[in-house]
């Protein structure tokens, strides 16, 4: 809760920064706010439950509006590691844009969305959340004015984003129409109580709302925006897409789907089922033939946002599976930082394509080695953390009735490894176009050497995370 | 202390519709049929000012209009919020006028952001 | 008359101007006929707004949606220079998917709502939690959250047009 406070008023500070002049140490100023939002949320951690003050109860829950729970919170910490990350990431991307203060603004603006979307318990600051964090984005898509692809990334972006809010309001209406509440934990109870007795409205909206979220994440067959989309986006936005905005819509839907809709996991759970299936197959498939890298890493992020979705059709007992989804979050956001990172500073003019990356071991081997840590843990590879996501996340799934996905993902898998050693043997085995070394920032190269590490970190001891709610 | 309401106590409000849009209707009826036509291909000739029209009257214009109606549309939603404070204004009390003050405090730094941008000046 | 009471009349002839101009919006060819029959449809919906007692949503409706958002929309095509018919031609089979998946949408919503008429209506809150007295105590308390962080969003999407729309000044 804390943490939401103190990254609205960064937002509203960045808004003013050019204003009042004080734009040299904004950049400083947000970095230091993300880590305080993020100490905010050891904080509130263990909440004080023998006196609490009459401002606490208010701000603790604004009448069950939102609720930071540790699972909020965890993922809110997810959140602000990420993107604390991406700062790192921006810090010399914007430097000849004119309004650089307005860019902090929408992504901070953006984060306050996305902390909503891990802490909702109500829908609509679901709803509002959701907003919060797509305006911002669809702005930031669209902010190389003078770039048709820009335009075009965020245009679509836009159109398709406010067709998917529209289902997600009708979705809503139609589930408020069967149990007269906003409230999730409301929604449970009608449904528990009411023992099977209930309209068939009310799962045409659950399967609405269901629909709209697997558009915020980009599953398969809400799919077909993401990869115009990231592709057009100027890559550091588009690094944001795949890590912040996946991650906490990502939230969105496990809380949903897990806390309010969690009786009915049959119903939502067959159709769940096949928009992962149908996830995996064409995002790994699509990816192998692309030769943009920024465009292959879109697709790899729908493959990436099933196996997510598998954690949360599997949640069927606890924090198990809950704890996965974290896991493999974490494990995704830290290794696409790292992969867009060196993809920005690899390939300047911002698309991407897989010949600059030839012969990289040459010109620079340290983004090389990064590259393969980041690209081995998005597809898998033992030791480092993503082995360890899909390995958790597969045993979750591993007693429920949806075991065949299991066969369907490891045969994906296979495949998908095949694309991320594509960009792996253009950097070993093909010849440079140039001999010219290609520089990177210090602080690119710090943000490397954390993130790299991080990754072989919570690879070798995964235990910290995955035992993070008990 | 909740207010209540039926839909028949819009009657009367329906009532000032139907007078208004009849007695619109009436005039317009009663002055085409009324006054005198004399039709000539001069007369019925779009102008403007006694000038000659020319091209299309569908021309793209200026994003800049686009901008002030879209702040216009915000600050809209801005002051809609404003009308159920104000008819609840007692019963809310303080609590109330910090609520709704924290909420235009907000944009009215979003409206001095606007001012401070130019984004109301129409020059460049 | 006929069985029915006057609100069922005002709902029925509601209902059926309402689709009807909602059909006129995708059926004219002139995009800014469409706007305006969007224009009629909203005040149609205001109108239901109305039976269902909820005036400040009705008074909202007309004065935000029908008044300045169909602006901006009129705004947005004529910022578009769609003078001729210059819309392109869709292709067959677009039609033929467009009309299959609206129709199953379709399908799936009459299917959904079908039956529900036979439900036993429950009375979740009061019926004049619409008016604008009630809505207020409701905002200023329950929603309180939402109402406040909805100045982010404002806050957002100012930010967001002053960048896209504003010529940068060096």
């Amino acid at each position: 809760m804390k943490g939401l406070f103190i990254i609205s008023g960064l937002g509203i500070l960045a808004m003013l920064a050019e204003i009042f002049k004080f734009k040299k140490i904004l950049y400083p100023l947000v970095l230091v706010g993300i880590l305080a939002a993020y100490a905010m949320t050891f904080v509130d951690w263990n909440p004080p439950t023998d006196h609490l003050s009459r401002l606490d109860e208010l701000t603790a829950s604004f009448s069950n509006m939102i609720r930071f729970d540790q699972v909020a919170l965890a993922f809110s910490g997810v959140i602000l590691v990420t993107a604390f990350f991406w700062f790192i990431l921006a810090s010399h991307y914007f430097e000849n844009e004119t309004n650089i203060t307005d860019h902090f603004a929408l992504v901070l603006f953006a984060l306050v969305g996305a902390l909503m979307l891990t802490s909702f318990s109500n829908m609509t600051t679901l709803f509002l959340g959701v907003e919060i964090l797509s305006i911002p984005m669809y702005v930031l898509a669209a902010s190389r004015k003078k770039d048709i692809a820009s335009n075009e990334a965020g245009f679509k972006y836009l159109i398709m984003g406010s067709f998917a809010s529209g289902f997600l309001l009708f979705g809503i209406a139609l589930v408020y129409g069967a149990t007269g509440t906003f409230d999730l934990g409301g929604i449970s109870h009608y449904i528990s109580n009411s023992h099977g007795d209930v309209p068939a409205f009310f799962y045409a909206g659950v399967i609405m709302m269901l629909i709209a979220l697997c558009f915020k994440v980009s599953a398969a067959p809400f799919h077909f925006w993401a990869p115009d989309v990231y592709e057009g986006s100027p890559t550091v936005i588009t690094a944001l897409m795949s890590t912040v905005v996946k991650t906490a819509a990502f939230a969105a839907l496990m809380r949903l789907f897990n806390v309010g809709f969690h009786h009915i996991g049959d119903v939502w759970g067959q159709i769940m089922a096949v928009v992962i299936g149908l996830s995996l197959v064409i995002s790994n498939i699509t990816a192998a033939s692309q030769q943009s890298v920024k465009r292959m890493l879109a697709y790899s992020s729908i493959s990436h946002a099933a196996f997510m979705l598998m954690g949360v059709l599997a949640n069927k007992n606890g924090f198990d599976s809950i704890s996965s989804i974290l896991y493999y979050s974490l494990a995704y956001s830290v290794g696409s930082i790292a992969s867009f990172t060196v993809l920005y500073n690899v390939s300047k003019d911002n698309n991407g394509h897989i010949e600059a990356f030839n012969g990289l071991s040459k010109r620079n081997p340290f983004l090389a080695v990064c590259m393969v840590v980041a690209l081995l843990s998005l597809a898998g590879i033992p030791v480092t953390a993503g082995f360890f996501a899909k390995y958790f996340i597969f045993t979750t799934l591993i007693g429920t009735p949806y075991k065949w996905l299991l066969g369907v993902a490891v045969v994906t898998s296979a495949i998908g490894a095949y694309y991320y050693f594509k960009v792996l043997i253009a950097m070993y085995f093909k010849p440079a176009i140039s001999t010219e070394p290609v520089k990177v920032e210090m602080s690119h190269t710090v943000l490397l050497i954390i993130t790299t590490l991080f990754t072989l970190a919570i690879g070798i001891v995964p235990g910290y995370i995955i035992g993070i709610f008990k | 202390m909740n207010a209540t309401n039926t839909p028949m106590d819009y009657l009367p409000i329906v009532m000032m519709f139907l007078v208004a849009f009849g007695f619109v209707a009436t005039t317009m009826f009663l002055t085409h049929k009324l006054g005198p036509k004399r039709k000539t291909k001069i007369k019925l000739e779009s102008f403007e000012c006694g000038i000659h029209s020319e091209g299309n009257a569908r021309l793209p214009f200026s994003v800049k209009y686009f901008l002030v109606a879209i702040l216009f549309v915000l600050f809209d939603v801005e002051v809609i919020f404003m009308y159920p404070w104000a008819v609840n204004f007692k019963d809310l009390g303080l609590p109330g006028i910090i609520e709704v003050f924290s909420f235009i405090i907000l944009l009215l730094v979003g409206f001095y952001y606007l001012l401070a941008k130019k984004a109301l000046r129409w020059e460049d | 008359m006929l069985g029915y009471t006057i609100t069922q009349w005002l709902f029925g002839i509601l209902s059926f101007l309402a689709i009807m101009f909602a059909l006129m919006v995708v059926f004219t060819r002139n995009p800014i006929n469409s706007v305006l029959y969007l224009v009629l449809t909203f005040f149609c919906i205001a109108g239901h707004y109305l039976l269902l007692n909820a005036q400040f949503l009705a008074v909202v409706h007309i004065v935000v949606y029908a008044g300045a958002i169909m602006v901006l929309f009129l705004f947005v095509i004529m910022l578009m220079n769609l003078n001729q018919d210059t819309e392109p031609q869709k292709t067959v089979i677009s039609k033929v998917v467009a009309a299959i998946a609206g129709g199953l949408l379709l399908f799936v919503m009459v299917g959904a709502l079908r039956g529900s008429e036979q439900l036993q209506i429950k009375q979740y809150g009061h019926s004049d939690i619409g008016l604008v007295k009630n809505l207020g105590n409701v905002l200023f308390h329950d929603f309180l959250f939402p109402f406040e962080i909805a100045s982010v969003l404002l806050l957002a999407a100012m930010v967001g047009a002053i960048m896209i729309g504003k010529k940068e000044i060096k």
